[in-house]
Order: C-alpha cells, then structure tokens, then sequence
C-alpha cells in the first residue's frame, strides 16, 4: 500500500484532450450550418456532444487511470437519466395514441 | 496492492463491561452535542429529531381521526382540515420517516457494524443534521404561516394557484433533501472505503446493504426532486409555465418528475425497515441467516426495481395508455425481491430456537402487517382494479400498512434491539411487551376499516363522507387512540429506563454476533478500542463468540493513527 | 513521489481514517458520487428540454435562431479552457511545483469570470427586447403561442449552470488562499483534485447545453 502513487497525467495527454476538443466544437457548429435531414442533425449534434464528454471524463477528470468505481458511478448517473427519459417519453410521446388492445 | 499482504498479529479483545469513560461522557455541556463530529451523537440528535417529529405528525392524525368522527364537522372547518392533512403527509414523510432508520439508527450503527471509527466525511454528517434542522424551521415557519393545502405531493396546477405558504414548505423539502443527499454520499463511501480488515462484502451485516441500498437510491433520486421543487418555486415566483397548462406547460410532466423521486423514496423509508428485520430474526432464532446473498443482493434490486415503477401513481393522471400498461407489468417486478425477503426471513425461523423478546415480537409484527400491504399493493398495481380503487381510503390503508406497519414497527424493532447499545440501560421487558400489543391492536384497528372503506368507495382526503362510513370511521378513530395510548407507554417506560439506576445492560444482551455488539454498552467514543478484525459471517452463531472479538493486536484506537497505518492490510475495494 | 502513508504526524490526516490513500481515495468516490446527483439535478431540466422539444420541434428551431452562436461557441472554447488549466494546476499539485498551482488557478478563474461576462451580455441583450423567463415574457419576435417555454427551459438550464459556475470561482478563490499558504503539496492535494471534478463536470454540462440551446436549426 505504501507504494501506492497519484497518477500523474502526462502533459500531451491533457493537450491532446483540449485540442480535439476544440476540434470537435468546431465540427459541432460546422455541422449545424450543414442541411441534415432531422432527425440526424440532432443525432450528429449528439454523437460530437458525448465524444466530447467521454474526452472530458477519460482525460481530464482522469477516468482512464482512476479506480473503475469512479467510472461506474458516472456510467450510473447516465443509465437512470436514459431511464428517466425514457420512461417519460412513452408517456408523453403516445398521449394521444390508444393502446391497440382496447380497439 | 502489494503491501497488503503485510502480517499482523490477531488477538481477543474482551470487553469491558458498563464503562466508566464511553462516548455519552466523553464530552459534555450542549456544545458538545451541537458541534459533535461523533457519528453516535449525531445519530442520537436526529434520534430526538425525528422523535419530536413523529409526534407533531402524529397529533395531527389524532385531529384528523377526530374530525372523521362526524360526517360533517366535528370540530375544525374543511380549509382546517386540507391543511391538517397536508401537514401530517408532509412531516411524516420528510421529517419522519425518510430520515428515520438511515439519519438515526443507521448514522449510530453504520460505522460499528463497519469497525471504524467514524463515518467517511463526519463533517458533513454533521452538515447534514444542520441541513435538515434549518430544513424543518422552513416547514414549521409554513405551519406558522397558515400551512399547505396542496396535499404531500404538491400537485400542480393547485400548487402554483393555492394562496397558502407553499413557496416556504417546498423550500423546507428541497433544503432536506440535501441532507438526505449527504448522508447517502456518507454511507456508500463508509460502506466502500472503511470496513474492518477481513470484512469482506460477503460478510457485511444485511443492515448495512440495506442501508448502502438506501443510500444509492437517495443519490439517484433526491436531485430529481430537487430540481422538480425549484420548478415548482420558479413557476410560483416567475411563472415559468413547465407546468402550467395555461401556459403551454404540462400538469402530467410535474407528476413524472415527482414520482420518479418519491416512489423510490418509498424504498428509501421500507428497505432500511428490512434490514433490521433481518438483523433481528436471525439474532432471535439464533441462527445463521437463510440466503444471506438473496436478502443483500434483493435490497438491490429492490432499488433498482423502484426506479422503474414511478407511473403506477399516475394511473388515472391522462398518462398515455401505453405506458400505463408498462408501469403496471413493471410494478409486478417489485413483488419479487421483496417475496424473496420474507420466505428467507420465515426458511430463517423455521427449526431455530426463537426467543420472542420485544424485539423480535415486533419483527413478527412487521412479517404480518407488511405482507398485508405488500400483497394489496399488487392489488392496487393492477390497472382495473386500480381504476377503481384509485384516490380511496384503500390506497390510504394499503400504505400506511406498508410505511406504518412496516417502516414504524421495524424502527421500534431496531429501537429496542439497540436500545442497551445505545443507552446503555435496559427497559421493562414486560411493559414493552405490553405496549407492542397495544400497537398491534390499535394499528389494525385504525387501518383494516379503511381496506373496507375504500373498497367501497369512500375517497381519500375528503372532509365529509356518507352515513353508510360511519361506524367503519368511528371504528377507525377508536383505533387512533389505541395506538396513541401504546406510543404513550413506549415513551413513559423507555425514559424510565434512561434514567433509572439499576438496569444496566450487558454488552451483548440478545447474543448477536455482528459487530457493534462486540463493543462495550454504550460504546467508547471510537467505537472500539483497538481495530476489530472480522473472520466471519456475522450470522455464524455456530462459531465460538470469541471468535467475534478480534482486533489486531496492539492496535489502540485511542492513540494515533500511524502505528496502525503500518500494519493494516487494505483489501478495500 | 515521496511516500506518503508512513510519515507520522501528517496534519491532514483526520483521525478516523487509516491512511493517506483511503482518505483520498474516500474523498475522491464522494465527489463522484456528487457528481452523480448533479448529472441527475440537471437531468430534471434535460428532461424538461426533450419532452417539450418533441412536443413543439417548430418552436425550439424558432426560438434558437435567437441565440447567438458565436457567444456560445466562444464560451464553449472559454470552458474548455478552464477545464485544461485546472487539470493543469492539480498536475502541478502533484509534481510539487506550487508556483505553478496559483498560476493555473489564477487563470482558471479568470476564464470562469471571461465565461460569465459574456453570458451577461447574452442575457442583457435577450431583456433588452422582452425575452424574459416565464410571464415577464414580452417579446414578439417568435410566432408561436409555446414561445416563453423555451426561453424558460433556456434561463433555468443556463442560470443553473451559470450558478454552478459563481460557485466554481469561489471554490477556486479558496484554493488560491490556502495555495498561497503553502497547504498543498504532492502528498496533499485532495480540495485541488476534487475541485476540479467538480469544474469539469461544469464543463461537461455546458458541452451538452451549448448544440441543445444554441446549434438548433
């Protein structure tokens, strides 16, 4: 245990992080002048959204050298806001639509 | 970790028995209690806390039983009565129950059970008692100011149009939440980082993952009614519209949001009551505990399972059909864990040598009223029939079955089985018998007119009511003070214990083998004097009690920290 | 790095911890599990976002147009930013090298305050002609009965988030102080590490509001 030692991110791998973050923030508003048929301009805006944030949290927040518990609680707080929306949207996605089994 | 296989010596700590010096003396004067990192200190303020509360909450189910003994009035007016109503859901709820077992008896017996000294952040335990306190003057400035009319669940469009203090009250519930919020950080970080050398998550006492269960669920969930609440404040202050259908908003939206925190803010209040049970049946069958993996890994589910059910409170909302029949199927689930707990609790009984203390006679007490809520609420999971009896005094019977019957009866299980930990004395035995079966009497009393009630068709929340429920109400209202009078004993006979001279209590009075029992009554100020080390299972009444007593050997918790720094093997995860 | 467990006497070790590593490790599954509760608190307002977008898909390409990319996009860069120095200032946490804690931190903060007044301007320039949350809502420019909905949406998810960041600077400023007397060193450094978790979760929720808010067409 005494061994035990803070890992210390090396420096290309925190510029490294930043420049393809600022890549992928000029692609995002690039994409968003480029006519993409919805809803896959959402979809795109997204997908460059989490590349981001996996850079965010693998680089900087250090995930990739941290103990997998960490990276557990993140995945966590992600699996019940996909649960929440997801379960809200079959309410108010098919307000208006009866079950087929009462018809 | 490679150091961690460094050797260190074992040995048997005997414990001393009525200490001269342990953590009730180890300080004095009311700064001491107030500024105290101490997590027993801590636990025993929200103890007092939430004791105060209970009983504010339960006077006012007093006047609310009274004023059901007429059809009409009775003595207070209708607008009285909204409020009154509100009130008793409102304190119960936050002030009382979801606090009850995990602030309490949890922030007391967390770390025992663990070996350690403290909880992981006991700064911010504090904090969080602090939080809940400034919380509660929140709710009792509203009570001052006229109250809420809303109901509990402060349902819009109501809520944002009602002319009572609902800003005040919901700003109260949000500030509690952050306590609840800290206390669950609290425990799963104890729970990970601070168990005794040798105790694995295998042999982890089943109140303990009951209460790590707990505390995921109050991360997971109490920010969602955080910011449901600050909603609501913003469309109160600035009519923000998310809600309002006059403005464009959504009424059904604000329902998702509350329900996706408070049903399973349901398992924050019934999943610690588990706990204990467990605890205490395997300690008064004398018996290793059947399934012990089924009961831990059930609390988990359970959680997991309460994330996903939210919608069978909206039934009748407007709700798409479509997910109305998921959240009806999905509440089924629930079922399953939860069975899975009370067969092992029974397969835990059968053949053991039951010694009914007042303990285990309210474990019993919970085996039966909870099944009964458990089983109608399967009932009121299932859509037609839910149609039916939606908004009844059934709904009202079924949960007060569940968070009465169960959460209250487990928590005075957990009271008197910790209470010689705690105290140090012991109370009346006979007339702890006594008042349980009052309890048990005056609940079902109380309660099972109100299954019949509701069945049919007398609505929740309503002031007046035909003829035809009259003898079932007044019946009820009988019930109210029945259980009054049994929570009169409890009080009268448990101060008589703390303060009477001559009871003094063993440091293991019931034989369990977990932990906290191997430390003196009441325990010194860290918990243990030296660092406990854990071989077994904490159910293995088989083994030798000896065996339970370890620590390592010339470890010395009153001392510094560093000479064990060098021995201890990490096998935290 | 020295070995940081066996020196006796360490001052920031709090007396119901075994050793340095479990009170940093303690520390730093706490802060995460913190995080957790914030990736749900906004969650709620997430969630709000996407039930009303796939109610009114017409008003929230409406009312975007309003908003300025380009503010938005530097204030992107500007966090980004942020986020790179104070990873930086626990880097330097760590190598010892104190000077350079203060410098990084220092210019963290003045990036959070660069973030803030330009959302200022953002927000003066929406009062200016009526575009205000809830019933304040006078602006006529959208032609769309839902209109104040995303506006709403929009200055909860931003206020929120500009909240956490006020509360960032003042977390920072505190390290600074307790920087400048000397308090962290490479055996010590947990307030620096998990403040700036918390910074980058800020970052990481305004990498999620920015295409939401902004870059809808």
């Amino acid at each position: 245990m005494s061994s035990h030692e803070h890992h210390v991110i090396d420096l290309k791998y925190l510029l490294g992080a930043a420049a393809g973050l600022i890549i992928l923030t000029i692609l995002t508003v690039g994409a968003s002048y480029v006519e993409i048929p919805r809803p896959f301009d959402l979809l795109t805006a997204m997908a460059l959204a989490f590349g981001k944030a996996t850079l965010v949290a693998a680089v900087f927040m250090g995930l990739i050298w941290d103990k997998k518990i960490n990276t557990m609680a993140l995945l966590f707080s992600l699996l019940f806001f996909f649960l929440m929306i997801g379960i809200t949207l079959l309410d108010t996605l098919f307000r208006d639509r009866p079950f087929w089994i009462y018809n | 970790m490679s150091a961690a296989t460094k050797d260190f010596k074992i040995r048997e700590f005997p414990v001393e028995e009525n200490p001269k010096e342990h953590y009730l003396n180890a300080a004095s004067g009311l700064k001491s209690w107030l500024f105290t990192v101490d997590h027993k200190r801590i636990g025993l303020m929200y103890l007092a806390s939430i004791i105060f509360f209970f009983f504010v909450g339960g006077l006012l189910a007093l006047a609310l039983r009274l004023e059901l003994w007429e059809p009409a009035r009775t003595f207070m007016d209708a607008d009285t009565y909204n409020r009154v109503f509100t009130l008793h859901g409102a304190v119960m709820v936050f002030l009382f129950i979801i606090p009850s077992i995990p602030a309490a008896l949890g922030n007391f017996f967390l770390p025992m059970m663990l070996g350690a000294k403290d909880v992981a952040f006991p700064k911010l335990n504090l904090l969080s008692f602090w939080i809940y306190s400034f919380g509660a003057l929140f709710t009792l400035y509203s009570i001052a100011h006229g109250g809420v009319d809303t109901g509990w669940t402060f349902y819009t469009p109501y809520s944002t149009s009602t002319g009572t203090a609902v800003i005040s009250m919901t700003l109260g519930v949000f500030i509690m939440g952050f306590s609840s919020i800290l206390t669950g950080i609290n425990f799963i970080v104890t729970v990970h980082k601070m168990r005794a050398p040798g105790q694995t998550w295998g042999k982890l006492p089943l109140f303990i993952w009951s209460l790590y269960a707990t505390a995921i669920i109050q991360v997971l969930a109490t920010p969602v009614l955080a910011i449901t609440l600050l909603l609501l404040i913003m469309e109160r202050t600035l009519g923000v519209g998310i809600f309002d259908p006059a403005l464009g908003g959504d009424p059904v939206l604000y329902q998702h949001f509350f329900w996706f925190y408070s049903h399973p803010a349901v398992y924050i209040m019934i999943v610690p009551a588990f706990g204990i049970i467990s605890e205490i049946i395997s300690t008064f069958s004398k018996k290793t505990i059947f399934g012990y993996w089924l009961i831990a890994l059930s609390s988990l589910a359970i959680a997991f399972t309460g994330f996903l059910v939210w919608g069978h409170h909206m039934f009748v909302s407007g709700q798409s059909e479509l997910s109305t029949i998921i959240f009806s199927f999905l509440t089924f689930f629930v079922g399953i864990p939860t069975g899975i707990k009370i067969l092992n609790w029974v397969a835990t009984m059968y053949k053991g040598s039951i010694d009914m203390k007042t303990p285990m006679l309210y474990a019993m007490m919970f085996l039966f009223l909870f099944s009964i809520g458990g089983f109608t609420g399967i009932m009121l999971g299932a859509l037609s029939v839910n149609v039916h009896l939606h908004d009844t005094y059934y709904v009202v019977a079924h949960f007060h079955y569940v968070m009465m019957g169960g959460t209250v009866f487990a928590f005075l299980a957990g009271i008197h089985y910790w209470w010689p930990k705690m105290t140090g004395k012991m109370y009346n035995e006979l007339w702890a018998k006594i008042a349980s079966v009052v309890l048990f009497i005056g609940f079902n009393v109380t309660f099972l007119p109100q299954f019949v009630m509701g069945s049919q068709g007398m609505p929740r929340r309503y002031y007046s009511y035909i003829e035809q429920f009259q003898t079932l109400h007044q019946t009820s209202t009988v019930g109210s003070w029945v259980l009054g009078l049994g929570f009169i004993i409890v009080g009268i006979y448990l101060t008589i214990s703390l303060f009477s001279k001559a009871n003094k209590a063993s440091s293991n009075p019931w034989g369990a083998r977990a932990l906290e029992w191997m430390s003196s009554s009441p325990p010194p100020h860290h918990n243990f004097n030296h660092t406990p080390v854990v071989l077994h299972n904490p159910y293995d009444f088989h083994k030798p009690i000896s065996e339970f007593r370890l620590g390592i050997d010339g470890s010395d918790n009153h001392h510094e920290h560093t000479e064990v720094a060098q021995t201890q093997p990490a096998e935290k995860s | 790095m020295a070995n940081i467990n066996a020196t006796p006497g360490e001052s920031h070790l709090a007396h119901h911890f075994v050793d340095s590593e479990q009170q940093f490790d303690s520390s730093k599954l706490g802060m995460w599990i913190f995080l957790v509760t914030e990736v749900l608190f906004f969650g709620g307002l997430f969630v709000a976002y996407i039930v009303y977008r796939s109610w009114n898909p017409e008003l929230f390409y409406m009312s975007a147009k309003e908003l300025s990319t380009i503010m938005g996009a530097i204030n992107t860069v500007v966090l980004i930013g942020s986020s790179l120095t104070i990873a930086l200032a626990v880097r330097a946490a760590q190598l010892n090298q104190q000077a350079n804690i203060s410098r990084y931190l220092i210019a963290t903060i003045l990036l959070a305050c660069v973030f803030l007044v330009i959302k200022y301007f953002e927000y003066t320039s929406k009062f200016a002609v009526g575009i205000l949350p809830g019933e304040l809502y006078t602006y006529t420019g959208i032609d769309h009965p839902g209109a104040p909905i995303f506006f709403s949406i929009y200055y909860m998810m931003t206020g929120l988030h500009g909240i956490h960041v006020i509360i960032g600077i003042g977390l920072m400023v505190y390290l600074l102080v307790k920087t400048r007397q000397g308090s962290y060193n490479a055996a010590y450094f947990t307030p620096v590490e998990i403040t700036a978790l918390y910074w980058h979760l800020v970052d990481l929720i305004w990498i999620f509001l920015f295409p939401l808010l902004y870059l809808i067409e």
